[in-house]
């Protein structure tokens, strides 16, 4: 009887140091909070046909300061190891409605340089194929002004409906005057328009390397809260 | 003999023995180091090492890649003086210092190293004794294991809550790296450090290992590096699998420093191991023990040794490469500056598919040197089996590059290693027939021990067999990356190879512990863990026929099914594993006491004593029939008997 205890106990213990664990590390990596992008009213699909039309704001900032702080998290040494990374902000985790016209407008206060595939200096999956750029419609930039791209695809073997967008966002130059807290005084405006489908979970990063370690393709550029994403199509 | 006067000698079973000059006095602070001081040099050294290294690294410093250094530095500096500050306080350095100053360690000193009278003490120290570091590597190997292990549980509830995500993706990739290295570490381990430290040298009737300094040294070496592993998940993670393929690994956060020292310490502690191993085996053996009376067990030990010798020396200089790419910024992978990604896959490979058999031949070994014993008939063809063991170690180094197949490195020698890995599924399949020939007509006693080699054959056959198909280049154009390959390496992993180590450790707990393990706690964990086993990887199998890619936290709906089910297993994996457990701890605790040859075994370490006296033999044996003859007349016994009763009739005795 007694060794069956034991053994009843072991199952117990082993068990609670999983969950124990498990539930640490789950808070400990908590998402940034959703921002949800709001019907504003409805707008016209180049079909002619009325859908409801919803809107989000994003801004890309070069790095954290006392007027913007750092990403949310609860990961003390991503603190340490991304501090003065760009990232997008408010969040990383966006939700859109399903069957909508949606606009993102982007504010890009970061820097830039050449992309390794011009593919993502160009506009894909808009209604138009075009996004407006600092009050000019364009299709493409030139891939040596590129400051980062907001690309959302598919997992890997999905079958939920197909979507891609890929938008690219103009860099600041060098020479742009700049506020006390070194960010330009007249970002780059960007605004795209995108019709979504049904509902489906998608995750967005950024293409251009703008991390650090090999060819600035590590850290922010991995993380969730910095320059990757979660970007979901619900049912409202 | 006359003993000269001035030479000290001492009483050994009634013979004056004349001892070896002694230079110094005995004793000295080495008596006072143990595990406890060696965590507080470690912890001291490395907290002094990484605030220096604070201090002189300027913050703003960093890589031609644009990494900020500091983090990296510092951690460097952490993890060195962690490792030598926990050597320092074990005492490893103690030996190598006297020598050096001409006071080398006395005899007393060395009875003192083999924990002669230390009791408990000795499991705490840098002890010497074979029989302790088995212990010793006993415990660390289940804790690696139950570390991975509890990444595993980790893992399968993040795939299988499909509706959410509980971990970023970053610590997801974290926890699939460090995973895989620690189980493949504990694995490696599991058999060769308890068993072949404990068993192989009573084994061969020889009185300790050729070079017991070594050995502890291989344990704390071990033992030093798992710290440094398990840091790695704190300083972002090991985040590209256990294989950590460049760029990947040049892109990812210090955590891979971790990594990197984990295996350069770790392929030292196995060459010292291996050395130790294969000189114990080829030059202790006891008189009488020819290469075909010598236990397969030992030649699967011998055979394991002599692979990882060769092949983790590949891996321990990647990652010496790695390491001098990521601190020194030079360029041995970076294609960019001139380096090569696949020189890296290459010397990774190297290493990665002889392990595979390095986990592999000694839990085969384990399951045919116990199942003689327990059907009473001996090994259906050894000679085979010696030659499975043979063939493996020969065909080991050639079959790296199947595991590069679709990476195009280079197409032509595709069929060349298609071929070399096809023929190596010969002498393994011998090692299979030797079993089933041993099993064939054998008057099974079921203990536990062999109910765990049931489990061992079942899985090594699901994972041989799903492995031919893994080998054959247009099948991997199909299954490489998806989940069936980890299905596939799971059987062989832990179906095959931790099923024999829980064979292995049930048949030699009552010589480790002079109990037996707890037959009825035992059997419900082991077949649990085999029920469980089977449901979580024979759903994987379905998910990757289904094409879901491997080392993806996010998946379609259409892999959903198979997910919950394979959680459910791996949940009932963990509650066999630990009652499986608590057998081992309630039966070390209180279990039915043992004789010292409770399964009647003819092999020399059932012939001492139980437990096992500081150098294992009273006298030396002398063999003078093969290990596994159960049921088989002893010609020379007949013999006698004839003689004796010719002489008796003679004599009109009878």
């Amino acid at each position: 009887m007694k060794k069956f205890l034991v053994t009843f106990l072991t199952v117990l213990l082993g068990g609670a140091i999983v969950a124990g664990v498990g539930v640490f590390n789950a808070v400990q990596g908590e998402a940034p909070p959703v921002l949800v992008a709001n019907v504003v009213g409805t707008k016209t699909a180049p079909s002619g046909e009325e859908m409801p039309h919803a809107e989000l704001y994003l801004d890309v900032y070069p790095n954290s300061s006392s007027q913007v702080p750092q990403p949310e998290t609860k990961s003390p040494i991503n603190n340490v190891l991304l501090a003065g990374q760009p990232f997008y902000h408010p969040s990383t985790s966006l939700q859109v409605p399903s069957n909508s016209l949606v606009t993102i407008h982007f504010r890009q206060y970061d820097s830039g340089g050449t992309i390794y595939n011009p593919y993502f200096a160009k506009v894909h999956g808009t209604v138009d194929g075009k996004m407006k750029w600092n009050g000019k419609e364009v299709s493409e930039i030139k891939p040596d002004e590129v400051g980062h791209t907001f690309t959302v695809h598919q997992y890997p073997e999905s079958t939920q409906p197909y979507f891609f967008m890929s938008i690219p966002l103009p860099m600041n130059p060098a020479n742009a005057k700049t506020d006390k807290m070194g960010y330009p005084v007249d970002p780059q405006i960007i605004s795209v328009t995108f019709m979504t489908g049904e509902a489906g979970s998608y995750v967005w990063n950024c293409e251009f390397p703008c991390g650090d370690l090999y060819q600035e393709f590590g850290g922010p550029m991995q993380t969730r809260g910095w320059m990757a994403g979660t970007f979901d199509v619900v049912d409202v | 003999m006359s003993v000269d006067a001035a030479v000290e000698t001492k009483t050994v079973f009634g013979s004056e023995v004349p001892q070896p000059p002694q230079h110094g006095a005995a004793g000295g602070v080495m008596r006072r180091l143990n595990f406890g001081t060696g965590l507080v040099g470690g912890i001291g050294l490395a907290t002094i090492a990484g605030w220096i290294t604070a201090i002189i690294t300027p913050s703003s410093a960093s890589s031609d890649t644009f990494a900020p250094m500091e983090p990296t530095y510092v951690y460097l500096a952490v993890l060195l003086g962690w490792f030598i500050g926990f050597m320092l306080g074990m005492g490893a350095f103690v030996g190598p210092l006297r020598w050096v100053v001409g006071r080398d360690i006395t005899h007393s000193d060395a009875e003192y190293m083999a924990g002669k009278d230390l009791g408990r003490k000795r499991y705490w120290k840098y002890t010497t004794d074979h029989k302790v570091v088995g212990i010793q590597y006993l415990i660390v190997a289940m804790l690696v294991l139950g570390f991975a292990g509890l990444l595993a549980m980790l893992i399968r509830t993040e795939l299988g809550m499909t509706w959410t995500s509980l971990f970023t993706p970053s610590f997801y990739n974290s926890m699939i790296g460090t995973h895989g290295i620690a189980m493949i570490i504990g694995m490696i381990v599991i058999i060769s450090g308890p068993l072949g430290n404990f068993i192989v040298p009573m084994m061969i009737g020889a009185r300790d290992m050729a070079f017991p300094r070594l050995n502890a040294l291989s344990l704390w070496l071990f033992v030093s590096a798992v710290p440094m592993l398990v840091s790695s998940m704190f300083m972002g993670g090991i985040q590209d699998g256990w294989s950590v393929y460049y760029p990947l690994a040049a892109q990812a956060p210090p955590g891979m420093l971790g990594y990197q020292l984990t295996i350069i310490v770790f392929a030292v502690s196995t060459a010292v191991a291996s050395v130790n191993l294969m000189t114990t085996i080829l030059t202790m053996r006891a008189k009488g023990m020819t290469w075909s009376r010598t236990p397969i067990f030992v030649y699967g030990i011998f055979a394991a040794s002599v692979m990882g010798l060769y092949a983790f020396p590949f891996f321990q200089y990647a990652q010496i490469l790695g390491l001098s790419d990521r601190v020194f910024n030079t360029s041995f992978f970076d294609p960019l500056n001139g380096g090569s990604v696949w020189l890296y896959e290459n010397l990774f490979w190297l290493l990665g598919h002889p392990e595979v058999y390095v986990i592999l031949i000694p839990s085969m070994a384990v399951a045919l040197e116990l199942m003689p014993v327990f059907l009473r008939k001996p090994l259906f063809s050894f000679n085979f089996a010696v030659a499975g063991i043979v063939g493996v170690v020969a065909l080991s180094g050639l079959v790296w590059a199947h595991h590069m197949y679709m990476t195009g490195w280079a197409p032509a020698a595709n069929y060349p290693f298609m071929l070399s890995t096809e023929l190596i599924s010969i002498p393994v399949g011998f090692l299979v027939l030797v079993a089933i020939g041993t099993f064939w007509r054998g008057t099974a006693w079921t203990r536990l021990p062999l109910m765990a080699v049931y489990a061992v054959v079942f899985n090594k056959m699901i994972g041989g067999v799903t492995g031919v198909y893994l080998s054959d280049v247009p099948a991997d154009q199909y299954f490489h990356g998806s989940m069936f390959v980890v299905a596939h390496f799971h059987y062989m992993l832990m179906g095959a190879g931790l099923f024999g180590a829980m064979a292995g450790i049930a048949f030699f707990f009552p010589k480790m512990t002079g109990r037996f393990l707890d037959e009825r706690i035992g059997s419900i964990g082991l077949w649990t863990a085999f029920i469980g086993f089977q449901i979580t990887f024979m759903s994987m199998f379905v998910a990757g026929l289904q094409g879901q890619p491997r080392r993806v936290l996010n998946f379609d709906d259409q892999f959903n099914l198979s997910n919950w089910i394979s959680t459910i297993g791996a949940y009932v994996i963990g509650i066999g594993m630990l009652i499986f457990l608590s057998a081992i701890i309630t039966s070390w605790r209180s279990g039915v006491l043992a004789s010292s040859n409770p399964w009647g075994s003819k092999s020399l370490e059932w012939q001492t004593a139980t437990p096992v006296p500081l150098e294992n033999f009273p006298v030396l044996p002398v063999v003078t029939e093969r290990p596994y003859d159960y049921g088989v007349p002893d010609p020379y016994e007949a013999e006698l008997d004839s003689t004796d009763q010719d002489l008796m009739e003679k004599a009109g005795t009878k």
